[in-house]
């Protein structure tokens, strides 16, 4: 039974018949009876690609988005890791520099992944293709990678929308970061159940985080925000591949979170009406923005 | 994701942004609109709700929902471009936010569709994350439709052989029921029929349905890209 509905079922169908997560992810896919698993591994292999192809088209841009509050941090990110100053790892730097630039080029309204939304979409990419180019990690294990990274997403779905309105941030860059934490556990080479302990510690941060983008632009505080999340996952990561459980098992951190959705005021769900939206400096920004537009 | 939805709607769609809810699923809400009418359209009023009302310039909104009644797919560079592709069609739209208190859900939109044949059409759609969406309503109808798959939509007077007259007519054209599903109000009045099929129904046959003297009205829905 490949159709899983919690954490709990995934984990022991792992470790049942000795697969990955994204292993058991493609199984699940190939039993849905609508693509093969070679058309689902060209699938996953076209996903990368187009994260890639974002990455480097943003990467090194100076463009300002539509809104201009954003465009060209990740070439400073880049410039930045060559300096003396600079004190992560090269790997680090990219995690940041991607993340940023795929939310750049996503705000300049280019082509880019929902992964598993348009708001969340820099941090898999991120951390992912981060870890390919700094750690060699082979196209089949980058593979995996991404469909456990979309079982995780996948299944936090079956509970709660993946979007802002739905849930709060929680729902977009939180749940992104819980997936990237799988996915760097499953490109390392960790177990199952150190994958859903990373995707566990990942999410129990994120909790709660509320989505209250500056004048409605998927901006501020988002494409930072997914720079971060790329950092907190890997923190994670480190975590559970270090060997330290969750203490809270995953599926009632994804209850949890479901009832800190409903409990989240509709002013701190995307509406921009709450938290940094409602900032003297987001609503004279707003004032500026939209008094310039005709309706 | 249902408990059986694909992982691509997760990891994906590959869209142009900048939101999955606000720009992607404002595409697709409007190709199911467009599919739904089914025919040339001349004007459109897009009626703005809750989160959508609110930040819908900013996240390109109102640009993908023209360019899904005009075709677009959600991985379309020219959905940039939007305002200027629609001033090359004859196409006659506006955007209207309804700020009152309402029943709807986050993101929700309100086509009010004139067809170029001079027919109007209301359909309400909403937009549930990762660019996934549903239509909830076609005119004074109560429906539950995805894009998922082609979809026969009809309303009938309820009797005996409904059923057997439709999917008969489906059968002989050799095509795949997906799944079929049913609700009346009550015996021998106004029932629903919604019919997914693995493709979609040529028109003659869709004619056929029409003309059963118990249909009231028939919508021939194709599926729209994922
Ligand atoms: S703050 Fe809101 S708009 Fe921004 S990424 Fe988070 S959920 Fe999306």
């Amino acid at each position: 039974m490949t159709n899983f509905s919690t954490f709990k079922d995934l984990l022991s169908y792992c470790q049942e018949h000795h697969v990955s997560i994204g292993e058991a992810a493609l199984e699940y896919e190939v039993a849905r009876g609508e693509r093969s698993e070679a058309d689902i591994l060209l699938g996953a292999r076209k996903i990368l690609e187009q994260m890639r192809a974002t990455i480097e088209s943003g990467l090194y841009s100076d463009e300002p988005s539509m809104s201009g509050l954003s465009g060209g941090f990740s070439k400073k990110v880049m410039a930045f890791s060559e300096s003396p100053q600079s004190f992560m790892s090269s790997l680090e730097h990219r995690m940041i520099a991607y993340a940023l630039a795929t939310l750049e080029e996503n705000s300049r309204m280019r082509k880019i992944v929902a992964c598993p939304t348009a708001g969340g979409s820099g941090v898999v990419p991120g951390v992912l293709i981060a870890l390919t180019d700094e750690k060699q990690i082979p196209m089949p294990t980058l593979e995996k990678a991404l469909l456990a990274a979309g079982m995780v997403g996948g299944i936090v779905s079956q509970r709660m929308h993946l979007s802002g309105a739905a849930a709060g941030c929680q729902a977009e860059v939180g749940v992104a970061t819980g997936m990237s934490a799988a996915a760097i556990v499953e490109a390392l080479g960790g177990t199952p159940q150190q994958a859903l302990d990373a995707v566990a510690i990942a999410l129990k941060n994120m909790m709660g985080l509320v989505c209250d983008p500056v004048a409605g632009l998927v901006e501020v505080p988002c494409v930072k925000r997914n720079a971060v999340a790329g950092i907190h996952a890997s923190a994670a990561a480190t975590i559970a591949l270090a060997g330290i459980p969750s203490f809270i098992p995953l599926d009632e951190i994804i209850d949890a979170m479901v009832s800190v959705g409903q409990m989240m005021p509709p002013q701190l769900k995307e509406s921009a009406e709450g938290g940094l939206a409602k900032t003297p400096t987001a609503v004279s920004f707003t004032e500026r923005l939209y008094g310039e537009q005709p309706d | 994701m249902s408990s059986s939805g694909s992982l691509f709607n997760i990891m994906g769609p590959i869209m142009i942004g900048p939101s999955s809810s606000h720009t992607a699923g404002a595409v697709r809400l409007a190709l199911l609109a467009r599919n739904i009418a089914n025919q040339p359209i001349r004007k459109v009023q897009f009626i703005l709700y809750n989160s959508f009302a609110k930040t819908y310039r900013g996240h390109g909104t109102d640009r993908g929902l023209l360019a899904g009644i005009l075709g677009y797919s959600v991985e379309d560079n020219a959905i940039r471009d939007m305002f200027k592709n629609a001033e090359q069609t004859d196409l006659e739209y506006q955007f209207i936010p309804y700020d009152q208190p309402n029943p709807f859900p986050p993101n929700t939109v309100k086509f009010e569709i004139t067809l170029a044949n001079g027919d109007f059409l209301t359909v309400i759609g909403h937009s549930i994350g990762g660019g996934q969406v549903y239509v909830s309503r076609i005119n004074e109808y109560s429906v539950a439709l995805k894009g998922e798959y082609p979809t026969l939509v009809m309303f009938y007077h309820d009797q005996p052989g409904m059923i057997w007259q439709v999917t008969k007519i489906i059968a002989e054209e050799q095509i795949n029921i997906a799944s079929l599903n049913c609700t009346r109000k009550a015996k021998g009045t106004e029932a629903f029929m919604a019919i997914c099929l693995d493709s979609l129904l040529p028109e003659p046959q869709v004619k056929a349905i029409r003309e059963i003297t118990e249909v009231y009205t028939v919508y021939n829905v194709d599926k729209i890209p994922l």
